[in-house]
């Protein structure tokens, strides 16, 4: 086996430039699957990291989405006064009444307006979401019109600025902290006072709730709590599956796109590699005939054959993950339909993923190269060793 | 005549690989024709819009509404030829996942203003009347089963408009006559969500008919004056850019198609040439002796690269064939926020285009291989 790998591998070698424009069609192949799927991956990644796993969300009963959920004014003290909340150190609960509201900014790439979220806050919201971290500047003070924007809507929307006033809901507002938070959703968004956005966005009530639970596991005890209280028509989720679902509409989409493209893009290199291991092997008939005089079988010739076609594809998967490497981190942006609002998002290429693509070119490799594989193995020797 | 023959005959030396390479050559046609038609069917309703008719929404966003007393103040400013509004309803049938667009209209004067919804007079006047009537695309009613008089019921997807479900009638299944409309809406009276809505006389945005394009600019300008500094600014903008602000939502699709596009025909670039570089190498005796017999050089290069050209035109029709079978809206529905999606004619002669290019680019080098053959060192070579 060792031997006869190794003829395989050196006679790849001798016909270098066929060798290498078949390797380039797996790359391409590769680098497309890998391309589409960190948009997938990084898309998730950021919806995913704005749950924590110790918050729950509370929403109106059957909302899908926190804009369009609502939560009244009366429900609020109901739902901050259940024991499963964690309290602050002045024994206040840790919970944060929210309302998200979409305004339209113009982009700083194509000066076309985008919808970007807006988020009224509670006091707590900041002990609330432990991740987020004011990198420049202060927090917004509570009762005054100013607002904190997240790290990454800062760089897309025009006139988004640290101290510059921005003119929505009929008011102006003056931007005093830039924050970020672990590539989450929330690097989105603008935050502030959701007491002064209520009056602003002519808005009575709130939408959404999030809470900190006093320990992950009391989440059970708390949606009991909540869907046994009459008075309120509210549903709580875990922060982590809420995003998750938020995130599941526009991955699937991705995935199911990326992976059809892909498919028939890589059935297109399959045809290729076998062109190449068919020129191969009928290039070197008569070498096919001295191994099976020499004593080796055939199916040793057919995983012989195999494994040089797949070391090609998984050389050209090699390359195909080099060239996708340079959009890992890239950052772009898109719609959560979920939300109706835009997001932004990095390019993410994880280790994972490149797998993914080598397994993916070496089952192309396998498939390509079966066909010429078998073909190597039944040629007759006495003929094959009378070929010039 | 010989010449074709002479193609002919080696495209034939090796059957399979002809095959291979000609079904590569269509899988990259095919998967790139039916890319441009997906990029297309998102801008065909910026593409196809009308230049009169302009739009009126809240300067804050879509999702905020104005009052029904900016329609009158709308309905006098200069210019102004017609006018009607609409709201966005969001309702959910059954389930979120079998989302479409669902939205209330001022029947009478909507009608008037998109032409592009065809119905009969019947139809129309049917609509009209009944008050908790509906309208809804062909294919909408293909997706889900929809006939005229069927009840549809919506859950009320945005709080403003109360908790209960809406119950509606189908009164026409009305057909497309421009991308300005597409086909998988659903549309009913304004007046019966107005009703029940918990706080009423709100308009989601408003549709304007001017006389000529030319006045599009100048009739907005004027509109968005008459409420600036008002608790309820507006921004008014031609219809093509309310739609297109749609279509940018995605992102950069033109970008990423764009490199998808241009990875797919690298990769058969790769294959074709790859496949056209191997035949030469196996036909270098038989070239030389073509040399020898007296066939120019010039000649040798057009066999091989017109055996190139032969075999990616012929798997561009099959891609394009291919294409024009399976990617259209009656046999594939995406529904939802994805529009409708067609291969034309446009896309099919671009993807034939494409074809050629493959051709010659994967023709040349082995062509201009065969040609600089010295005919001596070629006949000397075995196999």
């Amino acid at each position: 086996m060792g031997l006869i790998t190794n003829y395989n591998l050196r006679s790849m070698t001798v016909r270098k430039g066929t060798a290498a424009m078949t390797a380039g069609g797996f790359a391409m192949v590769v680098a497309v699957f890998v391309m589409t799927l960190a948009i997938a991956q990084g898309f998730r990644a950021t919806l995913v990291a704005s749950g924590s796993p110790g918050n729950a969300i509370v929403l109106r009963k059957s909302a899908t989405a926190e804009t369009v959920s609502a939560v009244l004014r009366t429900d609020v003290p109901i739902v901050e006064s259940l024991p499963q909340i964690a309290r602050g150190a002045d024994g206040r609960p840790l919970a944060s009444s929210e309302l998200v509201v979409i305004i339209a900014l113009p982009r700083q790439t194509d000066n076309q307006p985008a919808n970007v979220p807006v988020r009224g806050v509670g006091p707590r919201a900041y002990e609330v979401r432990d991740t987020l971290k004011i990198v420049e500047g202060r927090r917004f003070s509570p009762g005054i019109r100013e607002i904190n924007v997240g790290r990454l809507a800062l760089g897309r929307f025009k006139g988004l600025a640290l101290g510059s006033d921005v003119k929505f809901g009929a008011a102006t507002w003056k931007v005093v902290g830039i924050f970020t938070a672990d590539d989450a959703a929330f690097e989105s968004e603008l935050w502030g006072d959701v007491d002064l956005m209520m009056p602003a966005f002519q808005r009575d009530g709130y939408q959404s709730m999030t809470v900190k639970l006093a320990d992950a596991s009391m989440f059970d005890s708390f949606k009991a709590s909540i869907e046994g209280d009459p008075r309120l028509h509210l549903q709580p989720k875990r922060e982590q599956d809420y995003y998750v679902e938020q995130s599941l509409a526009m991955t699937t989409v991705i995935r199911v796109f990326g992976t059809f493209v892909t498919v028939i893009l890589s059935i297109g290199a399959m045809f290729g590699a076998m062109n190449t291991m068919y020129a191969a092997v009928a290039y070197r008939t008569r070498e096919i005939g001295t191994l099976r005089a020499l004593g080796f079988s055939r199916f040793r010739i057919v995983t012989a054959f195999l494994a040089e076609s797949i070391a090609l594809a998984v050389m050209g998967g090699v390359l195909g993950c080099i060239l996708a490497l340079p959009v890992h981190g890239l950052s772009t942006g898109t719609t959560n339909f979920s939300s109706f609002s835009e997001v932004a998002f990095k390019f993410r290429i994880t280790p994972a993923l490149m797998m993914g693509g080598l397994v993916f070119s070496a089952v192309m490799g396998a498939v390509g190269g079966l066909l010429p594989a078998i073909r190597a193995a039944r040629i007759p020797v006495a003929r094959a060793l009378r070929e010039i | 005549m010989k010449f074709l023959g002479l193609v002919l005959k080696s495209a034939k030396r090796s059957k399979r690989r002809t095959f291979l390479t000609v079904m590569s050559v269509a899988i990259a046609v095919f998967l790139f024709a039916s890319l441009r038609a997906v990029l297309d069917g998102f801008n065909a309703g910026a593409e196809a819009s009308s230049s009169t008719r302009i739009v009126t929404i809240r300067s804050t966003s879509l999702i905020f509404s104005m009052p029904t007393s900016h329609g009158e103040a709308i309905r006098v400013t200069p210019g102004v030829q017609d006018m009607t509004w609409a709201n966005w309803f969001g309702g959910i049938y059954k389930d979120p996942n079998n989302f479409f667009a669902n939205f209330a209209v001022e029947p009478e004067s909507y009608l008037r203003m998109y032409p592009e919804i065809q119905l009969t007079p019947e139809e129309r006047t049917a609509f009209i009347e009944d008050r908790t009537g509906c309208i809804v695309g062909d294919g909408l009613a293909k997706r889900f089963g929809f006939k005229v008089g069927d009840k549809i019921t919506l859950q009320v997807g945005i709080p403003v408009y109360g908790t209960q479900d809406y119950d509606f009638t189908v009164r026409a299944i009305y057909r497309s006559g421009g991308a300005a409309v597409d086909n998988q809406s659903m549309m009913f009276h304004w007046k019966y969500v107005d009703e029940r809505s918990l706080v009423k006389g709100q308009v989601g945005w408003y549709v304007i008919q001017v006389s000529h394009p030319d006045q599009a600019v100048q009739v907005a300008a004027a509109i968005d004056r008459k409420f600036a500094n008002s608790p309820n600014e507006t921004k008014t903008d031609t219809e093509k850019a309310f739609q297109s602000s749609f279509v940018s939502m995605f992102g950069n699709l033109n970008l990423l198609l764009g490199s998808i596009a241009l990875a797919v025909v690298i990769t058969t670039l790769f294959v074709a040439g790859n496949t056209m570089a191997m035949s030469v190498r196996e036909r270098t005796t038989e070239i030389a002796v073509m040399r020898t017999l007296g066939f120019p050089s010039g000649m040798i290069f057009l066999l091989v690269a017109g055996e190139g050209l032969l075999m990616a035109v012929v798997g561009g029709v099959l891609g394009v064939a291919v294409a024009r079978a399976l990617i259209n809206p009656n046999f594939l529905n995406a529904g939802g926020f994805i529009p409708a999606i067609g291969v034309n004619t446009g896309n099919m002669l671009v993807g034939l285009a494409l074809s050629v290019i493959i051709g010659v680019l994967a023709g040349l080098i082995p062509a201009t291989m065969a040609s600089r053959l010295k005919i001596v060192d070629a006949l000397r070579r075995v196999a």
